[in-house]
């Protein structure tokens, strides 16, 4: 069975303010609470960096394919290289009533269970607190939220 | 296990009080604005009927609450009535799942049907991340996505 994963979600803003958001560290550092750091040209590196400014890369990988504002492709890979990369795509869409349509597929996941297991809950928690940024200019820290029960 | 079922799964974190969330999601008045028009009929009590109307089509919707937590779930029997192809796929299950994580509230929503590549799941699979984007702005920001009830709409009613 496939374990890719799809996500869409809506958000009142402009298919260049959602492409920067993805594309541009410190914007990025706002909601995702870590760097996305590249010069975004096709066959170029990128590297995720953790927000916490100790340099350390979370992920790294190439742009396969860069549209702005509407495509990017890049593969997702440990950076220790332990197991063969992912890929993400993010397609931003114009909707007629002043709405873009952001899909991210995170695919490419057979060779890697535990990061379909990890990237399954963390897009959901990553483009809410987009959306609210985009839409509200408030984010929580979503790495560091708890359970109330929990 | 090779169980022939489809599902559709989608997670969203909304800054918003639980009990808000419970209450968009289960009084009309909430509904009515971000759900496109749309509204649902019920008392949300284990055994109740409950409906879905839209205000294009009339009915869409019917089925039965199997299990009510307030405001924690909610399990919906749920079966598309307006589309006949839809309809002869027969009911669905879907499980609403709210819990609070500091100023977030996580919503949940699973919809599954015991068939093997449902129509019926292909269509809510485009319909829900629409709606609860328009919840998410609605509880965020008080500007659902297509508001139909916009001033300016109400004005001309």
């Amino acid at each position: 069975m496939s374990n890719d994963f799809v996500y869409v979600t809506y958000i009142y803003s402009t298919p260049q303010k959602v492409w920067d958001a993805i594309t541009k560290p410190e914007f990025a550092k706002r909601y995702w609470f870590h760097y996305n750091v590249s010069d975004w040209k096709k066959g170029s590196r990128w590297e995720h960096q953790h927000g916490d400014d100790s340099g350390k890369i979370m992920i790294d990988g190439t742009v396969l394919e860069a549209d702005p504002p509407r495509k990017l492709m890049i593969t997702w890979t440990r950076p220790d290289k332990s197991k063969e990369p992912s890929r993400v795509t993010f397609d931003i869409a114009d909707d007629d009533s002043g709405l873009v349509r952001l899909t991210v597929t995170h695919d490419q996941l057979e060779h890697d269970p535990a990061m379909a297991a990890s990237v399954s809950g963390g897009w959901p928690k990553v483009l809410s607190n987009l959306k609210s940024l985009l839409e509200t200019g408030k984010t929580e820290n979503i790495w560091l939220t708890k359970n109330k029960e929990g | 296990m090779a169980m022939a079922n489809s599902s559709f799964v989608y997670v969203t974190y909304i800054r918003a009080p639980q009990q808000k969330v419970w209450d968009a999601l289960t009084k009309p008045e909430h509904q009515k604005v971000y759900w496109f028009g749309g509204h649902q009929e019920s008392n949300w009590k284990k055994g109740a009927e409950w409906k879905m109307f839209m205000p294009q089509h009339g009915l869409t919707d019917s089925g039965e609450i199997l299990e009510s937590d307030p405001p924690n779930r909610v399990v919906i029997k749920w079966r598309n009535e307006f589309r006949p192809n839809l309809k002869e796929e027969g009911y669905s299950r879907c499980v609403m799942e709210l819990s609070t994580e500091d100023e977030l509230t996580k919503l949940t929503i699973s919809h599954t049907i015991e068939k093997e590549n449902a129509q019926f799941i292909q269509a809510v699979s485009g319909g829900w991340p629409r709606i609860l984007s328009s919840l998410q702005s609605y509880l965020e920001t008080g500007r659902a996505h297509g508001d139909t009830r916009s001033p300016a709409a109400q004005a001309h009613k």
